[in-house]
């Protein structure tokens, strides 16, 4: 029986999945730290170390997420856009649009029926409509991130923030939180930030349904809700957005091993 | 009670977004005192708190102030101001009755950063970033906390570097975490903090160019108080660079300039502003103050 490992080394968290026909056969999860190279050696380990997988058939290893180079035992490097795309294809074949939401970037990418990526927006100069916004926010809140989603769908009245700067948008939360604003009132505020961001990169590229959503920013119902109702369409969510990744990076390497 | 002789001094308030700076002149533009205090979490309502602090400096009664021009950008909560006037022309104007020869300004604060080409007494052309952290006061905050070393000793420590790291990251977030994969792997400390100040100067002096900057140049600001921001600037602009003694006031100095400028206009046809009218009272931000 072959397997074959998916790495990505995420700016926040790392996933790493091992498929076997097509099947998620092990995942793990790790926060991503300072050393990217240590990190994956230990996902790497927990892999292995999985119930009913032997290492020996392990065929070949993909890495992928912004720490992807550091990852010194993959056969193949793969990108970030590559691996979404692969991995939401394998997922939901009828999606056309993959609105990645990463720890520190979000992307927008565009796939034919074969997962192959078309086109493409990234936000990658700045932590601007991505899920590093809603860390910073949280964190000034004192809420945790799985929290984040249930209680800012309670908010009425979203505060505007007014810059998508993450570094500004802490300065005003503070100010907000002074003047007693709700805390929910202010996590909406940032989805509706992360939301604009996002809309204004889709209209630099031709976007088809369906839309699919991946990366662990789609963990977050108020954020997904937001990102939906923004760009007025309906999307496709994975059961587990954040590994969808890593999904695709296995896949890519089955691909490559196997031609 | 009425005031029939000349009042002999007028003041500018410059309410920034970290820092409230009030500057007293005399008649003769001379800086009779100048007070810095935070503007704080709860914002501009300590606009009446620096100016108090102020008179009791120079020692002398409000009424003797003829005119008060309020700027920066809580300007609109200075009540007792007789008028509002932009950063940009009270900047222009503090830095040019400094530096008479002045042809251009970089001024980096703690939530934004301008540049200025001035001349003839005037704004020629100006280019402002308060969108992005990059490139302010804010991002050398960020990395000071990171490190949790103050200011000044990052600016000292800077000036030892002998191989400055480049930091290829804009957006302050993202260099925070590049700032500390550097130290992980072992490089100087020194080195990361001269590569984070050429990095953020480096920002200014790009969106500087677009206006075309020229010396003599006087780079205002409270991070023009740190000297390893003051060489990055003048090893990025390539020439060196006019910082005034007090880089904080010159908005400040400017609008008391203005003040002064509109008191002789407003004399000159009989009609001075109603000193006595004017209260210090702490402003409610929030509630809708009486500058509202």
């Amino acid at each position: 029986m072959s397997l074959f490992m998916g790495i990505d080394i995420g700016s926040i968290t790392s996933k790493g999945i091992i498929i076997r026909e097509n099947q998620i056969a092990a995942y793990a999860t790790l926060p991503s730290g300072i050393n990217y190279r240590v990190t994956a050696e230990k996902l790497r380990e927990q892999l292995i170390a999985s119930p009913g997988i032997d290492p020996q058939e392990i065929r070949a290893i993909t890495a992928t997420g912004s720490g992807g180079s550091q990852v010194r035992f993959a056969d193949y490097q793969a990108s970030s856009l590559v691996c979404s795309a692969r991995g939401i294809i394998a997922t939901f074949p009828s999606a056309r649009t993959v609105i990645d939401i990463g720890g520190q970037s979000s992307q927008i990418i565009s796939i034919n029926e074969r997962g192959q990526v078309i086109d493409f927006v990234v936000s990658e100069i700045c932590a601007a409509g991505s899920a590093r916004f809603l860390q910073v926010i949280a964190r000034v809140l004192q809420i945790d991130l799985q929290d984040v989603g249930p209680l800012s769908l309670k908010s009425s009245n979203p505060v505007v923030f007014t810059t998508g700067c993450a570094v500004f948008g802490e300065t005003e939360a503070i100010s907000r939180i002074a003047q007693g604003v709700p805390a929910e009132d202010i996590l909406a505020g940032v989805h509706k930030s992360i939301a604009d961001k996002i809309q204004s990169m889709a209209r630099g590229i031709n976007l088809n349904p369906d839309y699919a959503l991946s990366g662990g920013g789609a963990l977050d119902t108020g954020l997904v809700k937001r990102i939906t109702d923004t760009l007025d369409v309906s999307v496709l969510l994975p059961p587990s957005p954040q590994l969808v990744s890593a999904l695709g990076a296995a896949l890519v390497a089955e691909e490559r091993w196997s031609s | 009670m009425i005031h029939n002789q000349t009042p002999l001094y007028f003041a500018g308030v410059d309410i920034g977004s970290t820092m409230s700076k009030v500057a007293i002149i005399d008649d003769e533009q001379n800086l009779r005192t100048a007070v810095i205090g935070p503007t704080g979490a709860e914002h501009r309502r300590r606009a009446n708190q620096v100016m108090i602090e102020a008179l009791g400096q120079a020692g002398i009664p409000l009424e003797t102030v003829g005119y008060i021009v309020a700027t920066g950008y809580g300007r609109m909560n200075v009540p007792f101001a007789e008028q509002q006037v932009t950063e940009i022309t009270c900047h222009a104007r503090g830095v040019m009755t400094l530096f008479p020869e002045a042809q251009s300004i970089i001024d980096i604060g703690g939530q934004d950063s301008k540049a200025l080409r001035v001349g003839n007494h005037k704004v020629l052309d100006f280019t402002t970033n308060d969108k992005c952290a990059a490139g302010t006061g804010r991002f050398l905050e960020v990395i000071a906390e990171t490190l949790d070393l103050p200011l000044s000793d990052m600016s000292q420590i800077s000036l030892k570097s002998s191989r400055p790291v480049q930091i290829t990251s804009i957006c302050t977030i993202f260099a925070q975490q590049e700032v500390i994969r550097y130290l992980s792997e072992g490089t100087d400390l020194s080195d990361v903090l001269a590569g984070m100040h050429d990095a953020t100067a480096s920002r200014v002096v790009r969106m500087a160019r677009r206006i075309g900057v020229l010396p003599p140049l006087v780079f205002t600001g409270g991070v023009a108080l740190n000297p390893a921001m003051v060489k990055a600037m003048e090893d990025n602009l390539g020439f060196p660079v006019l910082v005034p003694s007090n880089p904080l006031i010159t908005g400040a100095l400017g609008a008391a300039v203005i003040a002064r400028d509109k008191y002789h206009q407003l004399a000159a046809r009989g009609r001075t502003p109603a000193v006595n009218a004017r209260r210090l009272e702490e402003v409610d931000l929030f509630g809708g103050g009486a500058g509202k």
